[in-house]
């Protein structure tokens, strides 16, 4: 499959019916290209969580189109039947907090994906460990979740998001727990990431330290985005 | 696949395991229940197959020996014994009373037994130690649930008696333990008042003017010697002859001897049709009960359980895990539970809990595995509710809000 | 270390469950109809029994003598107690003679009346002897009539008759005079026999009829025990056999004694064979007539046979037998089992060998499929 980002035109979602009806988003477009980490910025009732619901596909918009790679997956209507499997085989998801299962092990905390998949053990195992070498955690591989410091259980969570090669991440405040030379590893690794597995990221954000590593941003205010070049900055 | 059920037991063992234990001495106690029911059953049948009898002539129109008083005089049997297919016949008396050693005493159904050799009607059928009663008066064989011991000295009514033998599983259809003595002297004991009551009787029959009459000296003596005689017994065990059937020979003793007979399947449909029907009722709805309790206990441990693991199981459900992923969590769990508790009230209900009981406790392998299987039931029942909980949860949750 | 508290909690759970699942195993199989049976088991010994038989009995006196005055009466005094011993011809008492005095007095004086009546009559007769005698003389000197002679012949024969009946009349009244005189007697109550004094029934004063028992005697020397033993357990009963006598008052003391007599009539209600023991030596003190006794009667010693005890005895399917254990497996053999002793020994007539192992006593039933677990003493059993 050849990924080609995601893209949404005219995304609009009302919570509610009549008189109550509250315009959460108004008119969303935007298109990350594969490869590309764009932050996604707003303040808090801007919209910015029922976007990332609609992107997650946990939520139904109200109308508009989403693109994912050659798929639409949304035009006025879901045009995918089964929105778990879509959720697991082509959209990624890193959370503010990790969010590890606590009874796996990190190996099968990632491999889980590919295993729900239908993947053999082994290989989801051996996916897994690629991503554990690519991210330098394959040390703790066995180990369990609270074993790991913050920063750990946020790379396994990247690549628990990784496992299945989605076309598009969804990374919620990923380093909103973290102090800022973490934070910006933490950015660093998902540009790496999205070089080397030629997936597009959007990362919601409002974390000052990352925004300027961006070299592109949206940003959203009352249910409508803007785009806007960001600084580009490297990493040291 | 990974067993997502086994991985969180095995992370949360200890609290799995203790759950299992408390849960397990709640079955424990539901299978001794059910153990108390059938022992009751067992102690009916019990006395049935300890009497060795195939028929039963009791008083006309009595249900008795067991369920309720008979009597019938005691050469009625030889009458009986000429009828055709008749192969032996034993008379036998049955009497709950104390039984007294020492100063302490245990209630028990003492039982009068035709002299004669083994295999007589209502003699005990195998003993753990000591002998058969071989003397026709004051020897007996206890059960060892009266506590009594070979050679013990034990007194009933008026008379002391030898304990000569013990036995095991000689019950009444209420659990007490059976006490053997020669039917003579149960005849007696059936009758015979203690030393006071006797006195007490001697002086009212000499101060009656009646009996008491100058010109006729010995007439008190005559009728003080009628009084403490007891020409009868309870019933008469018959044995049927090979070759035939015992309804036919029953039916023959009642048209002929105008006597009520049993056979075996009538005596135990009265034994535990009527005579255990109430406890057995009783102790069903202790059963049903228990199995609620024990059904509320589960659905709320795994409720908690699944409740601690909301945020996981919205996790599980965006990263797109089937809700049949998630229910096999809970039911996984849930039937795990149940086994632990299984296994741990099997054994409590085994080691400590039918020991220690009064009245014997049955513990039928059926009744466990019928166990086994509604605490499966009841698991996966009362699983629902966590499922519930479970299904309802947004996976949008996971995506901070 | 890393990899360690996985391991660590794993071998906790399996240390935790292992066990459980263990227990339960091996409370599946070791309660319950799965489980062994645990049996006791003996060997089958050549032994010669002494059988012996049981029967309870009283202490009764053979000969009891109940004193009573033959007339009625009222007992004016009583000499003895309840206890005493007496001799015979010892008087016991006496019956109040009440007018039996007097009488003796009326009588006195009719035989003194009908000794003057006699006299008058041999007087009579004299008179009418000497009157024949002359009229006789006169007549052969024809001086008087054939007449006169036969009236005077007959006043004669009318004088003897008198005389007769007079006497005879006097032997009547000496006669009624001496039925009183044995009557007055009679009222003493005179023991036949040494004996012992049981019973004292009535006091002074008491008006009894002929025939009541005033005093009660039994002759101590003539106790004996009236036994009973049941028709069933009696094959072997002969008089002489050797009784072993317990007094209910003394359990610990065995008196001999032997078969004196076995009644000719048995109890047909309560089925049982009545016989009278006797002591060898009469007790000193005497037992309590009525004391309650058992007696063990020692049969003759059997001939050398297998012996197994009754417990091993069962009957299935209407076939006496025992179960055999030969290579720990279990097999019902049928026996003919004969002459028992009292100590639950039974000899075998056919079916088993010295040496044979059975099962004696078991926790349950057996069948042929019971697996048995081979023990001292059956679990729960005090010894």
């Amino acid at each position: 499959m050849v990924n080609k980002g995601i893209r949404i035109e005219g995304l609009k979602k009302t919570y509610g019916s009549g008189d109550t009806a509250v315009e959460a988003l108004k008119s969303v477009d935007m298109y990350v290209a594969p490869g590309e980490v764009v932050g996604l910025i707003g303040p808090s009732g801007s919209g910015k969580s029922t976007l990332l619901k609609c992107l997650g596909a946990v939520i139904e918009p109200t109308a508009g189109k989403m693109v994912l790679g050659d798929d639409v997956i949304y035009d006025d209507a879901w045009k995918v039947r089964d929105l778990r499997a879509l959720r697991r085989d082509r959209i990624g998801f890193v959370f503010q907090a990790p969010y590890l299962i606590p009874f796996l092990d990190v190996t099968d905390n990632v491999a889980l994906l590919p295993m729900l998949a239908g993947v053999r053990n082994g290989d989801a195992r051996k996916r897994a460990m690629e991503l554990f070498e690519a991210l330098e955690v394959e040390h703790r591989a066995k180990a369990m979740p609270s074993q790991l410091s913050g920063g750990e259980q946020q790379r396994v969570a990247i690549a628990r998001g990784l496992v299945n090669r989605p076309p598009v991440i969804l990374a919620d405040e990923p380093t909103a727990p973290l102090d800022s030379d973490r934070a910006l590893a933490v950015i660093q690794i998902l540009n790496d990431m999205a070089k080397k597995y030629e997936t597009a990221i959007i990362v919601v954000t409002h974390d000052e330290k990352i925004i300027p590593t961006f070299k592109r941003i949206y940003h959203i205010r009352d249910g409508v985005t803007y785009e806007e070049e960001g600084e580009g900055r490297a990493i040291e | 696949m990974i067993s997502l059920a086994g991985r969180d037991i095995l992370h949360s063992w200890g609290k799995f395991v203790f759950t299992g234990m408390g849960l397990g001495l709640l079955i424990g106690i539901t299978l001794s229940m059910a153990g108390i029911y059938r022992g009751m059953v067992d102690d009916a049948k019990v006395l049935l197959d300890n009497s060795g009898a195939d028929l039963w002539v009791v008083q006309k129109d009595t249900l008795g020996p067991y369920a309720e008083s008979s009597s019938i005089y005691d050469d009625i049997w030889r009458g009986i014994r000429g009828m055709p297919g008749v192969e032996e016949v034993a008379n036998i008396t049955y009497l709950t009373m104390q039984v007294f050693k020492g100063d302490h005493d245990v209630r028990a159904m003492v039982t009068g037994i035709t002299p004669g050799e083994v295999g007589t009607p209502g003699w005990p059928l195998y003993l753990v130690a000591g002998r058969q009663i071989t003397r026709s008066h004051y020897e007996a064989v206890a059960d060892i649930a009266t506590g009594f011991k070979l050679g013990d000295q034990i007194r009933i009514r008026r008379h002391h008696y030898t304990v000569t033998g013990l036995t095991r599983r000689m019950v009444s259809s209420n659990g007490d333990p059976m006490v053997f003595i020669p039917l003579k002297d149960a005849q007696e004991a059936l009758f015979l008042k203690d030393n006071d009551a006797i006195w007490e009787q001697r002086r009212r029959s000499a101060g009656t003017p009646a009996f008491n009459r100058p010109g006729l000296p010995d007439l008190l003596d005559s009728f003080m010697a009628s009084q403490s005689t007891n020409p009868f017994v309870n019933a008469v065990l018959v044995r049927v002859g090979a070759g035939h059937r015992p309804e036919e020979v029953a039916a023959s003793i009642r048209r002929w001897k105008r006597l009520t007979v049993y056979t075996r399947a009538q005596m135990e449909e009265i034994l535990v049709g009527k005579l255990i029907a109430t406890s057995a009722r009783q102790i069903f709805m202790f059963l049903v009960i228990l199995s609620l309790v024990s059904s509320a206990i589960v659905a709320f441990i795994i409720y908690t359980l699944t409740l601690g693991k909301i945020r996981e199981i919205a996790v599980l459900k965006l990263i797109g895990t089937k809700n049949r992923t998630i229910v096999g969590l809970i039911i996984q769990q849930s039937i795990a539970l149940g086994m632990i508790g299984f296994v741990v009230g099997k054994i409590s209900a085994t080691l400590l809990m039918a020991p220690i009981f009064p009245k014997y406790v049955l513990l039928l392998p059926f009744d466990s595995v019928i166990g086994f299987f509604v605490v499966v039931v009841i698991c996966i029942l009362s699983s629902i509710i966590a499922i519930r909980a479970a299904l309802s949860v947004d996976p949008a949750e996971a995506i901070g809000g | 270390m890393k990899r360690l508290p996985f391991q660590k909690r794993t071998l906790a759970l399996i240390a935790i469950l292992l066990p459980l699942l263990a227990l339960f195993i091996h409370v599946t199989l070791r309660s319950g109809p799965l489980a062994p049976v645990s049996v006791v088991l003996a060997t089958v010994e050549n032994k010669s029994l002494s059988p012996s038989l049981f029967g309870i009995g009283t202490v009764e006196a053979r000969y009891t003598y109940k004193i009573g005055p033959t007339a009625a009466g009222r007992v004016k005094v009583l000499e003895v107690q309840v206890g005493e011993n007496v001799e015979a011809g010892q008087v016991l008492g006496e019956m109040d003679p009440v007018d039996l005095d007097e009488r003796i007095k009326v009588q006195d004086a009719t035989v003194k009346r009908v000794e003057a009546q006699l006299k008058e009559a041999q007087t009579r007769k004299e008179y009418a002897q000497t009157q024949t005698l002359r009229y006789e003389q006169l007549l052969e000197v024809r001086s008087t009539s054939e007449e006169e002679l036969l009236s005077k012949k007959q006043d004669l024969r009318i004088a003897e008759a008198g005389l007769t009946a007079t006497r005879e009349e006097l032997a009547r009244v000496r006669a009624e005079r001496e039925v009183l005189e044995s009557q007055r007697k009679d009222l003493l109550l005179i023991s036949p026999v040494d004996g012992l004094v049981v019973s004292r029934d009535v006091e002074p004063g008491t008006t009894v009829v002929a025939g009541q028992s005033v005093i009660e005697l039994i002759d101590p020397s003539s106790i004996w025990v009236n036994v009973r033993f049941d028709q069933i357990r009696a094959h072997g009963l002969r008089v002489d056999l050797p009784a072993h006598i317990r007094l209910r008052s003394q359990p610990d003391h065995i008196q001999p004694g032997h078969v004196l007599r076995i009644e000719p009539l048995a109890d047909a209600v309560t089925e049982e064979i009545l016989a009278k023991v006797v002591f060898q030596q009469i007790p000193d003190p005497l037992p309590p007539i009525g004391e309650l006794t058992e007696i063990t009667l020692t049969l003759p010693t059997l001939e050398e046979a297998p012996v197994v005890p009754n417990a091993a005895i069962h009957l299935i399917d209407g076939r006496m037998g025992v179960w055999l254990v030969t290579d720990d497996a279990l097999h019902f053999t049928p026996i003919t089992p004969g002459i028992a002793d009292l100590d639950g020994q039974v000899q075998v007539r056919d079916g088993l060998q010295a040496g044979d192992q059975i099962v004696v006593y078991s926790e349950h039933s057996l069948h042929n499929y019971s697996r048995i677990q081979v023990v001292e003493n059956i679990p729960g059993v005090i010894s």
